[in-house]
């Protein structure tokens, strides 16, 4: 279990990144936390020819707000990240999310932008991100674009990143005010382990009405998964768990989730069912209040 | 209640390890650590089939790779080395790096010699190998019949079947036709093993000077049966010379790891420069020979109407992988305890253990017994339920009484000592069963699904070779002894060394040898130091396994620390002008009864090394002694096999009280409580002891719920790294395994101890399929087989659910459930329908 020969470049600076990635275009790869990567290249599943290594690329490494938008780098570490007052603030939904990611000891090392960019279908993360309307800006020599997070995911680990491209920032827009309710929920074989499947909610109540809503799951697809329809059975009806329980079966019918060892895909779909009603209801009882 | 002897100073204390210092501040010299001037890294070319022909192997691009000394295929390695130690009758025969022939995915094919172990692997990737594929065989069922391309190990016959063997203790037929009813069950126990957080690893280096072979190696039985490396490496007994380190875990695994020393050596002897090969975590899941048992039951009880236990039939097949290092040793140690602790009059056991293309059977905590417990077991809660009884007066009923003892079993093996019942009330008491079944009640009325196990089982404890062969129709090395050994110095400044002869593989053998000696010889447990022995130096040391070590070495240190005694009275009596009988030994001094007149072990140790002129004319210098122990209670099985004899007779028991709730919706399984009494005889070290119950707890519930070496119909491995086969950790565990203790001493041992290393491990599997089927008894669930996999287990909720629409059947809580008519659920020990990674 070592990993391919391979060289090794270490910028301080986010130019000195996109230098090194121009030049060595689809031999390189990132290495942020390296928890994905590195454990991938000792199984001998990557090879790549030359790592650009981001970790002393300071700028990269913070959470701002900016008028209700959260702006969060790319070298954020997760467990930063997880006790952040300002995320707990702007969107207590990652808050919730990046508890379900790995161990303690993995969080301080894995970075926000390294668990986007890898895009593990099952990852907590894509799934805020989608579920938010998160916004990725990414920055290559040629320049910097913005994508948002519902087209930056194409499927089973790949993104709308060229290799020459760096993740730079995610950007969460303003959270909505009062009458958001939010939930994270997850089964995972072991606590730590990737999700079998998990569900990122948001709700927004008034008077007891359903205004809006959010269900995008991990584990169920080639990347996170928004069921439209599962939303619009709530909308507008009473927010009651007739409601939730309707939304759940119309999800749990919309996914066409994947067998394997740990999982059916019936049990995916029973998952789906239950953890949709079980973070609905928890959503509904957090509607109104800032953070849980 | 029976409480431990007290009286004595050091046995029964919870002293801290004296391992643990140099373990935890990272200088415990594990094999990796260990660095020889010249050293080279070695890495091995995997099989991607499970069974093959080797066409053809070209090495020429890996011997190209500069910083690459020797690449080595099988047949070359032949040429110098022959085949891998094998215990099995006939044996099987298995090569270092396999021989024209791959048997299971993961078996090495080639192995390179380099500068670094990246370099190493670097050149094994450009190693290019054809393969013939042959077909596969992975189900044990269908490997019965197997016949032509399919059969493994042709040259032993024309099929898969190691070893077909029915084995009547007792008048078994009789029996059951006097039974009222016969509860029948067929049961799945799924493969998994040990994950000692160390992996396999050897530094072999060979002198052509001397023509002698060094290996450090974190194997074990090297004083027992190490030599048989020597005669698979082609040299004399003399010319190797074992070195062990410090083994980071085994719990059985590193029972006799002859593979990797014998593939380091091999690759020393060519490349004339020490070789290091230390498996990695792949390697190690896949290649470590030394996967737990993988059996499928079908069982009969034949009991009376007043739920009184008559006989128990048992067919078994167990699928042994792809070779038999062991033969079927794992069926001998079952029998040591077949019956449990009920007083059953007669059993009958059909086996057929059979080869597939998977990783070979070894050893993993219970060695087959442990399967055993879980078997009858199940058998006890079936029965209860055919019955109408309450789980815990079914074995009430049918338990040996304390004044039975010694009990033989229908096997012929006896039981030494116990008090069944003592310990069943104990855990009935701090587990407040009648209060959790109240609760029970409750919390389903509220749709919740609580569940309440419970076990009463056995743990055999100092194995007695015996159990390795007597199933074997031909036996070839009928082996009887399996002694261990210690040697005792007193230096001249009255310091004591003790030498063990076995390894430390993740137990505790120095802190019981210091509390063991501390008490023979009154002295401070600082004043004693532990080492261990390699071949050169070693004396028998059959060394740990079948919770044996810790009677083992009391035994061979009692026996040393006497012959010490006696020597120092010689001395202090000479010297005290007074008679040896008028002599003790107390605080660390030899004196005069009833007087001050006395002499330090120091001021004795002083005289006995310098001053020979002033001891008596036969006195010999110094003050040591080696003593070797031998199994203290073992007889021969007879001819026909229809008695064992006594070859496992130290008997511990315990009884598990897991308390779980069933998330019905998710099929997720809660831990509400955990309770595990022991008893193991006299406690040497509570605090060490409860350890091994609390690891091998945890360890047991991997077993139930979540581990599970999964192949797939064409051979792969598709738990083949921690991400897919899944330990339980911290999070999964219990918050607290409560531990309770009862003391029956041991007859048959120093000081009344009994073993206790494998015990959690084999009470825990019953324990949780108890309390899951329990839970959800309202649904009618049998928990048959294992792991209990949330995603297999919420398949059988669904369709419990499904089955109660169609019946249109009102949500009965407290239904009955048919256990007799309902068909056995043999994929659940298998992955969910069609699965695809
Ligand atoms: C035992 C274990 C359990 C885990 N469990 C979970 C879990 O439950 N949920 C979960 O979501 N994750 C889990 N992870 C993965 C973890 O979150 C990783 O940290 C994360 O997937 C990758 O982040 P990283 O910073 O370590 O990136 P790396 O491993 O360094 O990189 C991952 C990939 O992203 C690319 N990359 C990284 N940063 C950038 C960037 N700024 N721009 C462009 N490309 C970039 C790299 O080139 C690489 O391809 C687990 C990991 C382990 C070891």
């Amino acid at each position: 279990m070592k990993p391919a020969p391979f060289s090794y470049v270490r910028p301080m600076t986010v130019e000195e990144a996109l230098f090194a990635l121009a030049q060595q275009g689809d031999e390189a790869k990132v290495l942020a936390g390296g928890q994905s990567l590195i454990a991938m290249m000792n199984l001998r599943l990557l090879k790549p020819r030359c790592l650009v290594d981001i970790n002393r690329v300071a700028a990269l490494d913070y959470i701002r707000q900016d008028n209700g938008t959260l702006a969060i780098g790319a070298l954020t570490r997760q467990s930063a990240a997880e006790t952040s007052p300002l995320v707990l603030q702007h969107c207590p939904l990652m808050t919730e999310a990046i508890q379900y990611i790995a161990h303690r000891p993995i969080r301080n090392r894995g970075t926000v932008g390294g668990n986007l960019a890898h895009a593990d279908p099952t990852s907590e993360l894509p799934a805020v991100a989608v579920a938010t309307d998160a916004t990725f800006v990414v920055r290559s020599a040629n320049g910097q674009r913005t994508i948002l997070a519902a087209d930056f995911f194409v499927g089973h680990l790949t993104t709308a990143l060229r290799p020459d491209e760096l993740l730079t920032e995610v950007r969460v827009p303003p959270w909505r005010p009062a009458g958001q309710g939010w939930s994270f929920m997850e089964v995972s074989p072991r606590k730590g382990d990737y999700a079998l499947v998990g569900v990122a909610a948001t709700l927004q109540v008034k008077d007891g009405a359903c205004q809006a809503a959010r269900l995008v799951y991990n584990g169920v697809a080639g990347r996170a998964q928004r069921v439209p329809e599962a939303e619009r059975a709530l909308v507008g009806r009473n927010a009651d768990e007739a409601a939730f329980r309707e939304a759940a079966s119309i999800a749990s019918q919309r996914v066409d989730p994947h067998s394997d060892f740990h999982a059916t895909a019936a049990y995916r779909r029973d998952l789906v069912n239950t953890l949709t009603r079980r973070a609905l209801a928890q959503a509904l009882a957090r509607c109104g209040k800032r953070s849980a | 209640m029976t409480t431990q002897q007290t009286g004595y100073r050091w046995i029964g204390q919870s002293m801290k390890r004296v391992e643990d210092p140099r373990l935890l501040t990272g200088r415990g010299q594990y094999v990796d650590d260990i660095a020889l001037p010249n050293m080279t890294y070695a890495a091995a070319l995997r099989s991607p089939h499970a069974h093959a022909r080797i066409r053809s192997i070209d090495t020429s691009k890996a011997k190209a790779v500069p910083g690459v000394i020797l690449v080595m295929t099988g047949a070359e390695a032949a040429q110098q080395t022959g085949p891998l130690p094998c215990f099995a009758s006939p044996p099987v025969t298995q090569y270092c790096i396999a021989v024209d022939r791959v048997r299971h995915v993961g078996e090495a094919v080639a192995a390179v010699v380099a500068e670094s172990r990246y370099i190493a692997e670097d050149a094994a990737d450009l190693i290019e190998v054809e393969y013939e594929p042959l077909p596969v065989v992975t189900d044990p069922e269908e490997a019965i019949r197997s016949t032509g391309d399919a059969v493994l190990h042709p040259e032993r016959g024309p099929n898969n079947i190691a070893l077909q063997r029915t084995l009547t203790f007792g008048p078994v037929d009789e029996d059951f036709a006097k039974a009222d009813v016969v509860v029948r069950r067929k049961l799945r126990w799924p493969r998994s093993g040990a994950q000692p957080m160390e992996t396999v690893g050897a530094l072999a280096s060979y002198d052509d000077a001397t023509g002698k072979f060094s290996i450090y190696a974190n194997t074990s039985m090297y004083n027992y049966v190490g030599w048989l490396m020597a005669m698979s490496l082609k040299v004399p007994a003399h010319k190797l010379n074992i070195i062990p380190t410090m083994a980071g875990g085994s719990f059985g695994s590193k029972l006799f790891t002859h593979k990797v020393p014998i593939l380091a050596a091999t690759l020393a002897r060519a490349c004339g420069r020490p070789v290091k090969y230390v498996e990695d975590r792949i390697d190690n899941i896949m290649n470590c020979d030394n996967h737990g048992s993988d059996r499928i039951y079908d069982l009969e009880l034949a009991l009376k109407k007043d739920g009184t236990m008559l006989s128990l039939r048992m067919t078994v097949i167990d699928d042994y992988g792809a070779y038999l290092q062991f033969g079927v040793g794992h069926h001998g140690n079952a029998l040591a305890q077949l019956t449990g602790p009920y007083r059953i009059k007669s059993a009958q056991v059909s086996l057929t253990a059979v080869m597939t293309n998977k990783g070979q059977q070894g050893a993993y905590r219970g060695f087959g017994s442990e399967v055993n417990n879980f078997a009858v077991e199940r058998m006890a809660d079936a029965a209860a339920e055919a019955l109408k009884m309450d789980p815990v007066d079914i074995r009430r009923k049918n338990f040996i009484q304390p004044d039975q003892f010694p009990y033989k079993i229908p096997t012929g093996n006896v039981y030494d000592s116990g008090n069944y019942e003592a310990v069943l009330d104990k855990a009935l008491g701090m587990a407040d069963y009648h209060g959790w079944r109240r609760k029970q009640h409750e919390a389903r009325k509220e749709g919740r699904y609580v569940g309440i196990g419970l076990v009463s089982c056995q743990e055999r404890s100092v194995f007695s070779a015996t159990e390795f062969w007597f199933w074997n129709h031909e036996p070839g090395f009928a082996l009887t002894s399996s002694p261990d050994s210690v040697d005792i110095k007193i230096d001249p400044t009255g310091k004591a060394f003790v030498r063990l002869h076995a390894p430390f593989w993740g137990n505790s053998p120095e802190t019981v040898a210091t509390q063991v000696l501390a008490e023979q010889l009154t002295i401070d447990p600082v004043d004693i130091t532990v080492t261990y022995a390699d071949t050169d130096s070693g004396l028998p040391g059959t060394g740990p396994g079948g919770s044996r070590y810790t009677v083992m070495i009391a035994g061979a240190i009692a026996g040393a620390a006497k012959e010490i005694k006696e020597k120092m009275f010689k001395v202090a009596a000479h010297l005290l002008e007074a008679s040896e009988s008028d002599l003790e030994l107390r605080d660390g001094r030899v004196s005069v009864r009833g007087t001050d007149r006395g002499m330090s072990i120091g001021e004795i140790a002083l005289q006995a090394h310098y001053f020979k002129l002033s001891l008596p004319a036969d006195f010999r210098s110094g003050l040591d002694a080696r003593y070797t122990y031998d199994h203290p209670y073992t007889t021969l099985p007879n001819a026909d096999r229809t008695d064992m004899g006594v070859f496992y007779p130290i008997m511990g028991h315990m009884c598990h009280i897991p308390i779980i709730e069933v998330d019905i919706e998710t099929g997720q399984i809660k831990f509400l409580k955990y309770v595990a009494v022991h008893d193991a005889g006299t406690v040497v070290n509570p605090m060490t002891l409860a350890g091994h119950i609390r690891g091998g707890t945890v360890q047991g519930i991997g077993s139930a719920l979540y581990e599970h070496y999964y192949y797939d119909s064409s051979g792969q491995l598709l738990t083949a790294n921690f991400a897919d086969y899944l330990i339980p950790t911290l999070m999964e565990a219990p918050e607290n395994i409560e531990v309770g203790h009862v003391v029956t001493p041991s007859p048959y041992t120093e000081y009344g101890i009994k073993g206790g290393g494998e015990g959690g491990r084999m009470g825990a599997p019953a324990a949780l399929a108890s309390a899951v089927e329990d839970a959800l008894k309202p649904l009618g669930i049998k928990i048959d087989g294992l792991p209990i996999r949330p995603v297999l287990l919420r398949e059988m909720i669904r369709e419990a659910q499904q089955r109660r629409t169609e019946d249109g059947a009102a949500e009965d809580l407290q239904g009955p459930s048919d256990w007799s008519g309902r068909s056995s659920r043999e994929h659940l020990g298998g992955p969910p329908g069609n699965a695809e990674r």
